[in-house]
């Protein structure tokens, strides 16, 4: 461990006076994945398994950096060696989907790890900085590329509407083994992890070493906690005669909040709805949003709360409320449970079949799973939940829906049914499937289970000798399970 | 083509211009020269530049006598009429005409001459009753291809229940033949042995020799409901129904297995039902036809819907129900009124567009021409459309009032982005008609700021209305609006 210290220290050294004399390259691994999620349709199955390959960094501690999409849904991860003679299993130390960062370890041996070089990351870096992109050859040579960082941005790699510190890089660069998840180096440090490149422009997104800091920092004791998040939804405040209504001096900026999430940082600490949020950590936001970070230049306001501070840090800050500047104290907290989850990553999806009915929590990969054109086609009183979840949080953490009927003896004449919020069931309302399955255990004083639902017909009858029944024919023609469920506290 | 086309057209009337003469000085008429050719001017307003003059067209139908100075024809022929010109077979002489009535849900109009004397001898069309499946038909009219009249002759492939595209709303009994029927043929008579047995009037484009016409009960409607000088439309039972098929479902309602009736799922606020039966209620019988589990009647020996007993009725008509609530079962009588607000879903002709501007900000009202204009893709747009008649909203706001467009200009600058939203509220009011919008954003006692929530809108939008004030009719000149509001 010491000597590995010092020989990093000491590359460095060398690096200062002359990058030609370090090698990256030994402190790159391949990786390859092996992804497998649930079908969002029939969540009782898994989709077909897809292999991912990309490059990850080695750090101290044989543990390798890499992106949350190498590892999302993974079922085998392997290290292999860069001439590809050698592999190792491996598992995630840590994953942030939202950052789209994971750490990754040997699951026994290091094997080859221990005869590679570890790298650590470097300090920040710059506009105008030059980078250098490691890929892999086949036979297992490095293969550098230069490239200079044109901007850094807010931007989301991974799960949309999650915006981390990046850099856009301009440099032109090879397929090679068809991935674009690579290691960056500035000489022999990491400088940022590639998450995609755009042949067309010739530019590449990278994350930045600030949020990887942050990110190895959060893992090191063993339990990742995340980034923070303001619990805010908010708007801009350009439009001049919006200001003017607001009572906004001309030399300030700010940006409006139009909704305070429930257990979010924002309404911990009192920010309320109509606000006009001025400054967070002394940092003024401007009408369009941007602060002015020292280092580099404009930024997306939402860097001062998922980037540049912890969970757990509290932070001045200031907002306009009925023309007059208010100090508060902005504890930060990590986003609340949403009542639609935005991904399921390594998550089994919850579900119940009783009856040929079939019951999923409403997400937003369940949505996905209508097309590209999801956001319109979609149906739309699951597409109104989504978008307006405050009028359904009454009673529920997650709205159950009835997302389909198979044809059963029991489901007789339900055929077009789909796509329904379940209420109640036998009179008991229903705030997530754990909720639903005890419903649906119990037995109904007539032997008929009532499901009331929000469309046609709005109360569904299910006989439940038969739905019983229908259920053991159901596990007797295969299906490996007829529920998922979670515990509640 | 295009030469060859032209050529066609001038050899062709050559022709028809040397027969004219021996046909004029015939006195013995067939049906065929009852069969007239509908030319029509069209004006179709623009729903994108609601105060626009809209686009000029036009095209060609065909009609057919069928009283004294009166010619049925399909409304899709006549719908924004500007001008109307009949012409007789094997003449070239044009007659201008009028609309007397037009039906836009069963896509009926009847028209007549300025002058009905060149007329006066022709026969009148008679009408049949419903002909038999693969009884022969013959459709006569006017369709592309030519100048002169056309038959093309097919059999009754099958009796149904189909929309009527014209509204893109309603649905009533069609007869599917499989005579060529194209266009230009719309609103000729189809006959079988010298009688009228329908109007033709739509085709299916993905299929072959499929083509549609209107039957007699839904003409025989038509030309009853008109008898009164007025056409009203037709009614709706306005209820929902699902069915009871669950044996499940059958228990909970105590119904033995042979027992009729099927579930009211829904009553639709504001309709004759409301009040008197409710969901969860169950329908066994209405005007004494016995209702089965799916919903269907047999009348005269066919199976229908049970629809097709207020089909064939009139506003202000009684209905007559049998229902269960709670096993008890209870007799109404319900007297069928019309419903306006579900033609919010029918396409409209023959109306200006209703709008209002005020700074640069287009108001419109929501209906089915402005979706098709804009096809609106915001959740809470296509949810309020969805739930206007349903869910009873035409109870709680007349318009659901859509922020249309925002024109340019220094005041409006930053207010592009809530273009496409549905109006909530102004300073703190709900808006439940264009009206009240357009007479709130000019209230001489306006606030200082004017602000308009939207539903689902991150923020309000504000106006300083003295600024407004002054930019309205800057923009209105600058854009080149000519009328500021369409109000009804």
């Amino acid at each position: 461990m010491n000597s590995f210290r010092f020989l990093a220290i000491s590359l460095a050294f060398i690096t200062s006076i002359s990058a030609a004399l370090a090698d990256p390259g030994q402190s790159v691994v391949r990786i390859n994945s092996t992804i497998q999620s649930y079908s969002p349709s029939q969540p009782w199955e898994k989709t077909n398994p897809r292999k991912r390959r990309g490059l990850g960094a080695l750090l101290s501690g044989n543990q390798v950096l890499t992106t949350a999409k190498m590892a999302a849904d993974s079922i085998y991860l392997e290290l292999e060696s860069a001439d590809s003679t050698q592999t190792i299993p491996a598992k995630v130390i840590a994953v942030d989907y939202d950052a789209n960062l994971a750490l990754l370890a040997p699951s026994g041996e290091a094997g080859f790890l221990t005869s590679l070089q570890a790298t650590k990351v470097g300090p920040i870096n710059k506009q105008g900085d030059t980078l250098q992109v490691i890929q892999l050859e086949d036979r297992g040579t490095t293969q550098i590329t230069d490239g200079e960082i044109r901007s850094l941005e807010l931007l989301s790699t991974f799960v949309s509407g999650r915006y981390f510190l990046s850099y856009v890089m301009k440099t032109s660069i090879q397929t090679e083994g068809n991935s674009y998840t690579l290691p960056v180096f500035k000489g022999a440090e990491l400088a940022g992890v590639l998450t995609s490149y755009n042949s067309k422009e010739q530019t590449c997104d990278i994350i930045s070493s600030d949020i990887i800091r942050s990110f190895l920092d959060d893992a090191k004791d063993g339990s990742y906690e995340g980034f923070p998040s303001l619990g805010a939804g908010y708007s801009t405040t350009e439009d001049p005669n919006f200001r003017a209504w607001l009572k906004i001096p001309d030399d300030q900026g700010g940006l409006y909040i139009n909704r305070v999430l429930k257990g979010g940082s924002a309404e911990a600490s009192g920010i309320k709805k109509d606000d006009v949020l001025l400054s967070i950590a002394k940092h003024d936001i401007n009408r369009r949003g941007y602060y002015d970070h020292v280092d580099y230049g404009p930024l997306f306001w939402t860097h001062l709360v998922r980037g540049a501070h912890r969970v757990g840090q509290v932070v001045p800050c200031q907002v306009l409320r009925n023309g007059k500047i208010i100090e508060l104290q902005l504890t930060l907290k990590k986003s609340a449970e949403r009542l639609v989850e935005t991904h399921l990553y390594d998550q089994a999806p919850p579900f119940l079949i009783k009856g040929g009915l079939v019951f999923q929590e409403l997400s937003q990969p369940y949505l996905k799973a209508f097309g590209n054109e999801w956001s319109s086609r979609a149906p739309l009183n699951l597409l109104e939940v989504y978008n307006n979840p405050d009028a359904y949080e009454e009673r529920r953490r997650r709205v159950v829906v009835l997302t389909r009927v198979i044809p059963t003896e029991a489901t007789i004449g339900y055929e077009r049914v789909s796509s329904q919020i379940i209420k109640t069931v036998n009179g008991k309302s229903i705030a997530g499937l754990p909720e639903l399955e005890k419903a649906l255990a119990q037995t109904p004083a007539n032997g008929l289970h009532e499901i009331d639902t929000d469309d046609s017909p709005y109360r569904i009858y299910l006989d439940q000798i038969l739905a019983d029944r229908v259920d053991q024919q159901f596990k007797a023609g295969g299906l490996p399970s007829l529920s998922r469920s979670y515990p509640v506290e | 083509m295009q030469n060859l086309f032209f050529t066609l057209l001038i050899s062709s009337i050559t022709v028809s211009a040397q027969f004219l003469e021996p046909q004029a000085t015939e006195e013995t008429y067939s049906i065929y020269d009852s069969v007239v050719r509908i030319e029509v001017a069209t004006q179709t307003p623009d729903y994108l530049t609601p105060w626009n003059t809209g686009r000029f067209g036009g095209g060609i139908g065909t009609g057919f006598l069928i009283g004294p100075n009166q010619f049925l024809t399909n409304a899709h022929v006549v719908s924004d009429a500007r001008r109307v010109l009949i012409t007789q077979r094997g003449s070239s002489q044009k007659h201008p005409a009028r609309v007397v009535h037009i039906a836009h849900d069963c896509d009926l109009a009847l028209l007549e001459v300025i002058d009905f004397s060149p007329f006066e001898n022709l026969p009148h069309l008679n009408f049949g009753g419903m002909p038999k499946l693969e009884s022969e038909v013959s459709a006569i009219g006017y369709p592309v291809g030519g100048d002169r009249l056309s038959v093309t002759r097919g059999v009754v492939s099958r009796i149904d229940f189909r929309p009527y595209s014209h509204s893109r709303a309603d649905s009533h009994l069609v007869i599917q033949i499989d005579a060529a029927i194209n266009p230009g043929n719309s609103g000729g008579p189809v006959v079988q042995d010298g009688k009228v047995v329908g109007v033709a009037f739509q085709g299916l484009t993905q299929a072959d020799n499929t083509g549609y016409i209107i039957p007699m009960p839904v003409v025989s409607r038509f030309l009853k409901d008109i008898k009164d000088g007025s056409y009203d439309h037709y009614c709706d039972i306005g209820l929902a129904t699902f069915p009871l098929f669950n044996p499940a479902m059958r228990t909970a309602f105590n119904l033995a297995p042979g027992d009729r009736g099927v579930l009211v799922s829904s009553v639709i606020p504001g309709t004759q039902c409301d009040g008197i039966v409710k969901r969860g209620d169950i329908l066994v019988s209405i005007d004494g036809y016995d209702i089965d589990s799916a919903g269907n009647i047999k009348v005269g020996g066919e199976f229908v819907d049970m629809n097709e007993v207020v089909e064939r009725k009139f506003t202000g008509d009684p209905v007559k129900l049998i229902h269960l609530r709670d096993g008890k079962e209870i007799s109404s009588e319900v007297t069928l009124k019309n419903f306006d607000a579900s033609r919010i879903y029918a396409m409209k002709y023959e109306v200006q567009p209703r709008f209002t501007v005020y700074a640069g900000l287009v108001f419109q009202p929501l209906d089915f021409n402005l979706f098709a204009s804009y096809k609106f893709k915001d959740i809470s747009v296509r949810r309020l459309y969805d739930e206007y008649v349903s869910e009873g909203g035409f109870l709680e706001h007349e318009d659901i009032v859509i922020l249309t467009r925002v024109e340019s200009d220094q005041l409006t600058g930053f207010m592009t982005g809530f273009a496409g939203m549905v109006v909530k509220e102004l300073n703190g009011e709900k808006v439940k008609t264009l009206k009240q919008l357009h007479d709130g954003l000019r209230a001489e006692n306006a606030p200082e700021f004017h602000t308009i929530t939207f539903v689902g809108g991150s923020r309000p939008l504000v106006l300083p209305s003295a600024k407004a004030r002054e930019a309205h009719q800057r923009i209105m000149k600058q854009v080149g609006i000519s009328s500021e509001a369409q109000l009804d």
